[in-house]
């Protein structure tokens, strides 16, 4: 069968799975368009939010569309406002280097980057991918190593400038409830496993990328002891509260949880216990304590059509700090750049993730550790994980 | 005759039944008040009653779109599968050989396999074919999985034909696509209209195929509600599925009507002779 | 008829087979081939099978749920079919169009109805609040309770159709000769009209558990991400971690379980019979 006539690559490409950092983003496209029909915030904001992870799209401008030398694709997830998205990101950097800046919305799935450069037929210079999907797609040998003379290291949050990728945002799994329906108030995993003093249904997310460190937190791990995750304790660990547990699937879903006051806590990202927060009317909060964060990244296709130089240039201008910010004050995805952190206004520092206080409190997901081999038949840690967790769920 | 027993426990038997009916039509009414509700989410109304959820559907562009699509796929899959399926049926009715008998049967496999396993293998066929998310793809699988309930009601109309007015047809000199038209036909119509009934519900309604093979190009009205349920429970689904109650109601009348119109037409068959 | 003519009716035939033979034979061997061709030829993923414990669990727990789902819908359905017989025309007619029209109402409306009503605040536990019956809401939605109701509510219309159907082929005068011969109208339904409508429970059981077994909207559904019958396995495997060997594997198994079931069904009843019933 061939390649290219597929729509959809990633069944071509088992072993290359999303390492499910897709989804996040798929998920901050769907915050902002939300905000931006509601009104909450201005075409305007909406373009400056995206600036960052670029999530727009141009139409006509299809997966097999040849991308010149003199212009550069940005691939991302789509979103609504395409075209105003356009005029914003390309812009500034059309105007200091003289490219233009075209950006595809089709979703730069790892398998789909693995089909086109194995075909030959690259079209896109930049994609939006995430930490572990980096890993993937460097084990493939799809992807370009970041050029750290162009892409300033110093300007990525410690430990995300990768060998081939480079954070371009930061997102958490947090422990979020609803202070209007507890007693007291939780703190820390534990006290979200403890379901005799904090009675009420609790919601985990549907695949165990990110529930795993909970667990062993709430096995008594400390920080530098969750990797590597002991499968047989949290297996116990999660028979010891799927009862009490209804599991999430999308980040929408997440919301619509606590909104209709199904669950009184839950392990969701970040980016939508602060919508919850501003919808609730202040009911839903959460704790960075223990939060477990991870990153968003650019990765450059092997044989990109607009060169290498092009790609890096743009990475290293999609660094800037007060960009970063814009997107963080609509979407909530915490700047990966350092400096950002205090350009963040006062009173919104609370809900980024990047700020030194919040920071300190949480531990980095380790992609690393998802991608390795778990030493059973040849699934790695990420498949066994998927296959135990709905077993031990649905027990 | 009037043994008490007998009374006794037919009251029980028609209680307990009636009870149980209950249990199958009662819930589904719950949706009508909620619909209704004066409140934005989902409840009973609280104050009075008010039509802004039936609104908001007729404003909201992804409920019309939805709506459409799904008006488009199933109108195409079921004059695909009436076509089909009637020719097909008719086929194997003249024929009535152990060939056309195999034949009748393969064609009721989509009511067999479990509908994760063929949305499985549709699925891997539609990427190989490039039918994935476009209207052709969809309709393609609606249509083979609605043409079982066509070759079942109008397997079943032709039951009550008598060969010979065929055989009569062709001694007229009527060629064979004369002889559909003409004569088969006109006598199974309820039965070609409760099977196009049929196909169109089951396409209308279809949502697990259209899981798997469609994402955003096309995006049917049980995909809307299926993403509404679990992302955004609010009163415009249970408006929603008030007007969907009301569809499968009236389409369920026409059905009894057409099958009330195939006994008659049977009952004055047999009185002619 | 002359070979012409057969030919011609023949060509009737010819499309809706083509159609059938390519859009849908074709892939579903396609979907058997892999499971022995996936990642590579073998019988790995038939292994896999009776290796994996998470497997085990999954079809364990596909079996209780249809098993117990269709014990309760045909004993309901054994019910509204037998006062269906019992009672005159005008309310059978009733009963009857209770029973089509669940048949025929889409299976999302139907489990969105069940979520309305089973939810933490929705209407059964707010009436029982209101009632002062209890303090704090039940926990009747997003679980195993929730997933069996809503598969009794679907399924019931398909066990009812059968068991009907065949009771009215059941001769009254046998049971009036029961009477007669002074057996009690208990002894009489139990020695004489239950061992007559025994084809009909039987179709109505293999029925309901071989749809049973491939269900998918309502464990989703009702079951909160918690309830994992083999459907969802499979959209798992093929979905997220994009496992097709295991997925078509576990696909030609639960194909296999479906056909053998209609196969032993085959033999007690007439299946068109059954089918055509609805």
């Amino acid at each position: 069968m061939s390649i290219l006539k597929t729509a959809y690559e990633k069944d071509l490409y088992p072993e290359i799975a999303d390492a499910g950092d897709s989804e996040f983003q798929r998920d901050c496209v769907e915050i902002a368009a939300t905000k931006l029909a509601r009104g909450e915030i201005d075409r305007r904001g909406f373009l400056g939010a995206l600036t960052a992870i670029g999530a727009l799209t141009v139409p006509g401008i299809g997966g097999t569309a040849k991308a010149a030398a003199d212009e550069l694709v940005i691939v991302n997830w789509g979103g609504p406002a395409v075209e105003a998205y356009q005029k914003a990101f390309g812009a500034p950097f059309t105007e200091a280097s003289g490219i233009k800046v075209v950006v595809d919305g089709t979703g730069p799935l790892a398998s789909k980057i693995r089909a086109m450069v194995e075909s030959g037929a690259v079209t896109w210079d930049v994609c939006d991918t995430g930490a572990a999907t980096t890993l993937v797609l460097q084990k493939a040998d799809v992807i370009q190593p970041i050029d750290y003379s162009v892409v300033d290291k110093s300007k990525v949050v410690l430990d995300y400038a990768y060998e081939y990728g480079v954070a371009n945002y930061l997102f958490s799994y947090i422990l979020a409830y609803n202070k209007a329906k507890m007693d007291k108030v939780p703190t820390s995993w534990a006290d979200f496993w403890d379901t005799a003093s904090f009675p009420g249904m609790r919601t985990l997310r549907k695949q165990p990328n990110g529930m795993l460190e909970a667990a062993m937190f709430a096995a008594g791990k400390s920080a530098d002891e969750i990797y590597p995750i002991d499968f047989d304790l949290v297996t116990e660990k999660f028979k010891e509260i799927r009862d009490d547990t209804i599991v999430w699937s999308s980040g929408s879903q997440s919301q619509e949880l606590f909104r209709t006051g199904e669950v009184v806590m839950g392990n969701i990202w970040h980016t939508r216990a602060n919508l919850l927060n501003q919808d609730m009317a202040g009911d839903v909060v959460w704790t960075w304590n223990e939060g477990i964060v991870t990153a968003g990244m650019w990765n450059v296709p092997k044989g990109n059509p607009a060169g290498t130089k092009a790609a890096m240039d743009f990475i290293a201008s999609a660094q800037d700090p007060a960009d970063q910010v814009k997107l963080f004050l609509i979407m909530g995805n915490g700047p990966a750049n350092p400096a950002a952190a205090a350009l963040v206004p006062e009173d919104r520092r609370f809900a980024d993730p990047g700020q030194p206080d919040n920071w300190a409190k949480q531990i980095k997901q380790d992609a690393r550790w998802y991608k390795a081999s778990s030493g059973k038949g040849d699934l790695t840690n990420d498949a066994y994980a998927r296959e135990l967790y709905i077993d031990v769920m649905s027990g | 005759m009037t043994d008490r027993r007998v009374i006794f426990g037919r009251a029980i038997a028609l209680g307990l039944a009636w009870t149980v009916l209950g249990f199958l039509v009662l819930p589904m009414a719950i949706v009508i008040p909620v619909s209704f509700t004066d409140q934005y989410y989902l409840s009973l109304p609280k104050e009075n009653l008010s039509f802004e959820h039936y609104l908001a559907f007729f404003e909201k562009e992804i409920w019309i779109d939805a709506t459409l699509d799904s008006l488009i796929i199933a109108v195409a899959a079921t004059t695909a599968a009436v076509t089909l399926g009637t020719l097909c049926a008719i086929g194997c009715w003249r024929l009535a050989s152990g060939a056309a008998e195999a034949v009748r049967i393969l064609m009721l496999l989509p009511i067999i396999v479990p509908v994760i396993v063929q949305a499985l293998a549709i699925y891997r066929f539609w990427i190989d074919l490039g039918l994935i998310d476009t209207y052709l793809g969809a309709i393609i699988a609606h249509t083979l999985i609605a043409i079982p309930y066509v070759m079942i009601t109008v397997s079943s109309s032709l039951t009550n034909l008598d060969p010979r007015i065929e055989q009569a047809a062709c001694n007229l000199g009527a060629s064979t696509a004369q002889t559909v038209r003409i004569v088969i036909l006109p006598s199974i119509m309820p039965g070609v209209l409760s099977g196009a009934l049929f196909a169109f519900t089951i396409s209308f309604d279809e949502i697990v195929m259209m899981l798997f093979i469609t994402s955003r190009a096309v995006y049917t009205l049980p995909k809307r509600i299926w993403n509404g349920i679990q992302d955004h429970l609010d009163p415009t689904i249970a408006a929603v599925a008030t007007m969907l109650m009301l569809l499968t109601l009236l389409l369920l009348l026409i059905e009894l009507w057409a099958r009330r119109r195939k006994q008659a037409r049977m009952s004055a068959v047999v009185e002619e002779e | 008829m002359t070979g012409a003519l057969r030919l011609k009716y023949w060509l009737l035939i010819a499309p809706a087979l083509a159609a059938m033979l390519v859009f849908y034979v074709f892939p579903l061997v396609q979907v058997l081939w892999l499971s022995v061709t996936e990642p590579y030829p073998g019988l790995q993923n038939y292994e896999r099978l009776l290796e994996r414990r998470a497997l085990h669990r999954i079809w364990w727990t596909t079996l209780q749920i249809c098993v117990m789902t269709t014990v309760i819908t045909v004993a309901l359905g054994y019910i509204v079919a037998l006062a269906m017989t019992l009672v005159g025309e005008a309310q059978r007619t009733a009963m009857m169009f209770c029973v089509l029209l669940t048949l025929w109402l889409s299976v999302l409306v139907r489990a969105f109805a069940w979520m309305m009503l089973l939810r933490g605040e929705g209407v059964v536990n707010d009436g029982l609040i209101t009632m002062g019956l209890i303090e704090e809401p039940l926990r009747l939605l997003y679980n195993r309770f929730a997933v069996i109701i809503g598969m009794v509510h679907f399924m019931l219309p398909l066990a009812v159709l059968p068991i009907y159907s065949n009771m009215t082929g059941i001769e009254g005068r046998l049971v009036s000769a029961a009477r007669s011969l002074g057996a009690s109208p208990w002894q009489s339904f139990r020695l004489v009209f239950l061992p007559l409508s025994k084809p009909g429970l039987i179709a109505a059981s293999i029925l309901v558990f071989v749809f049973s077994l491939g269900f998918f909207i309502t464990p989703a559904l009702l079951g909160g991400g918690k309830v994992v019958m083999i459907s969802e396995y499979i959209r798992v495997s093929f979905e997220e971690t994009l496992r097709w060997g295991e997925a078509t594997m576990l696909s030609t198994v639960l194909l296999f379980s479906v056909l053998l079931s209609l196969g032993l069904v085959a033999r007690v009843v007439d299946l068109r019979q059954v089918f055509g019933a609805r």
